[in-house]
């Protein structure tokens, strides 16, 4: 099952959570502008340098983009259809590029650091009656809950090919969403009973 | 016997999706241990529910450990802990450590000071080297044990465990029950399994969101394996 955060620390666990952010921010801004395929493609290698600088568990995280292929697949036949197939292999390099770099902070950051990262860029949502905190909380809950969608995807899938012998695919969608609602019914409920989302800001 | 009860339910009723769940119930419970059995649908875990203000009674007064359910519910989750029968419902956090601070954050400790005094939490219950591990690689007897630490931290004056062994292997059973036998806290228990409840002061046997029984394990037990058996 992929996780979105290694256990196992690495250099870049070291680095704090603001720095990493600003770090992906910058490159963001910097690469979406360019449209040189050497360039996509060093800064693709470079994704991929930092992925075995920090280890085989992270290099296992590569499959990560596995389920990603369909949409790149139409990506390059798109561009293809365009007659200009290079443009689809720098947007494809950007993108893999971006992921495999934001996927690299989330899994060397534990989401309490990350929340305090992100909390004063919500400040302003205070002027509106909302709480910074609650927001860094959902955001931490929704990568908690990633793994566990996961796994309700394969379980739903065991369960139509135990019956049918086939994949299951798109027709899992509406078991899928039902049962995802009734997960954040008892996740929320499990929350109230804990006191609730914090609203403060106690540092 | 303890004198004055901790717990008190007088003339509640609760209707849930148009059906009654409890039904004009009336309760004292001052044990430390007390069990909670019934058939599914008898209304226990709305009963439980009461208890950490999750859900409110239509008619009658609530009141736990001080308490007023109706007008102090936002006060109860710090007085009673409550852990859930998937775990996976429960846990919030990605990490292990992360689970435990968002708990002691919860029970006023500032946030710096939660994130700190996550691990020696851990530690005092022998699992500090849990701390960076993901919640999702845990087995599900260590989720479990993870929900209940992680509500224990917060120093409940009551725990309620609503069905909490359903998914565990017998040996993962045993070891949490042994973790909740040695509680200093009140424990309301509901549990299908009936051995669950050995060396309790109490069950209570709710059908139909009434008084079925009510009083010694054995006594109350019995006359409900007798009933489930008559069903069968």
């Amino acid at each position: 099952m992929i996780s979105l955060y290694l256990p196992e620390r690495t250099w870049l666990h070291a680095v704090p959570a603001g720095w990493k952010l600003l770090a992906l921010a910058l490159i963001s801004l910097v690469a979406a502008p360019l449209n040189s395929l050497p360039v996509m493609a060093g800064l693709l290698l470079a994704a991929l340098v930092l992925y075995a600088s920090l280890g085989k568990a992270a290099l296992k995280q590569i499959a990560l983009l596995r389920p990603l292929w369909p949409l790149f697949l139409i990506l390059l036949a798109f561009h293809w259809w365009n007659g200009d197939i290079t443009a689809g292999l720098v947007v494809l390099a950007r993108i893999l590029a971006m992921v495999l770099l934001a996927n690299a902070v989330t899994m060397t950051t534990r989401m309490d650091a990350m929340m305090d990262a992100v909390e004063p860029l919500l400040a302003p949502l205070r002027l509106f009656g909302g709480s910074p905190r609650a927001v860094a909380l959902a955001v931490a809950m929704m990568i908690r809950f990633v793994p566990l969608l996961f796994a309700l995807w394969e379980a739903l899938n065991d369960s139509w090919r135990a019956r049918t012998g086939k994949r299951g695919g798109w027709r899992l969608l509406a078991p899928f969403c039902i049962q995802t609602l009734r997960l954040s019914h008892h996740t929320a409920e499990a929350l109230a009973a804990r006191g609730g989302a914090p609203r403060g800001d106690r540092r | 016997m303890p004198h004055a009860p901790l717990i008190q339910l007088e003339n509640v009723t609760l209707t849930r999706g148009g059906r009654v769940v409890l039904d004009d119930l009336s309760l004292d419970i001052a044990e430390r241990r007390v069990g909670l059995i019934g058939t599914n649908g008898s209304g226990k875990s709305s009963l439980v529910r009461l208890l950490n203000g999750l859900l409110a009674a239509e008619k009658g007064r609530v009141t736990v450990h001080g308490l007023d359910a109706a007008t102090q519910a936002g006060e109860l989750p710090r007085k009673v802990g409550f852990i859930f029968q998937n775990p996976d419902h429960q846990i919030i956090f990605p990490t292990v450590a992360e689970e435990i601070a968002f708990s002691l954050e919860q029970a006023g400790m500032p946030r710096r000071e939660a994130a700190k005094e996550a691990v020696p939490a851990l530690a005092r219950f022998q699992r500090a080297h849990w701390a960076e591990r993901p919640v999702h690689a845990l087995s599900e007897g260590e989720k479990q044990f993870l929900c209940i630490i992680a509500v224990l931290v917060m120093r409940p004056a009551l725990v309620i465990l609503d069905e909490p062994f359903s998914s565990l292997d017998l040996p993962t059973r045993r070891r949490l029950e042994s973790l909740v036998a040695g509680l200093e806290q009140q424990v309301i228990l509901v549990a299908h399994e009936l051995d669950a409840f050995e060396g309790y002061d109490r069950v209570i046997w709710l059908h139909a969101g009434r008084l079925r029984g009510d009083g010694p394990p054995e006594a109350v037990i019995a006359a409900y394996r007798a009933f489930a058996e008559a069903l069968a």
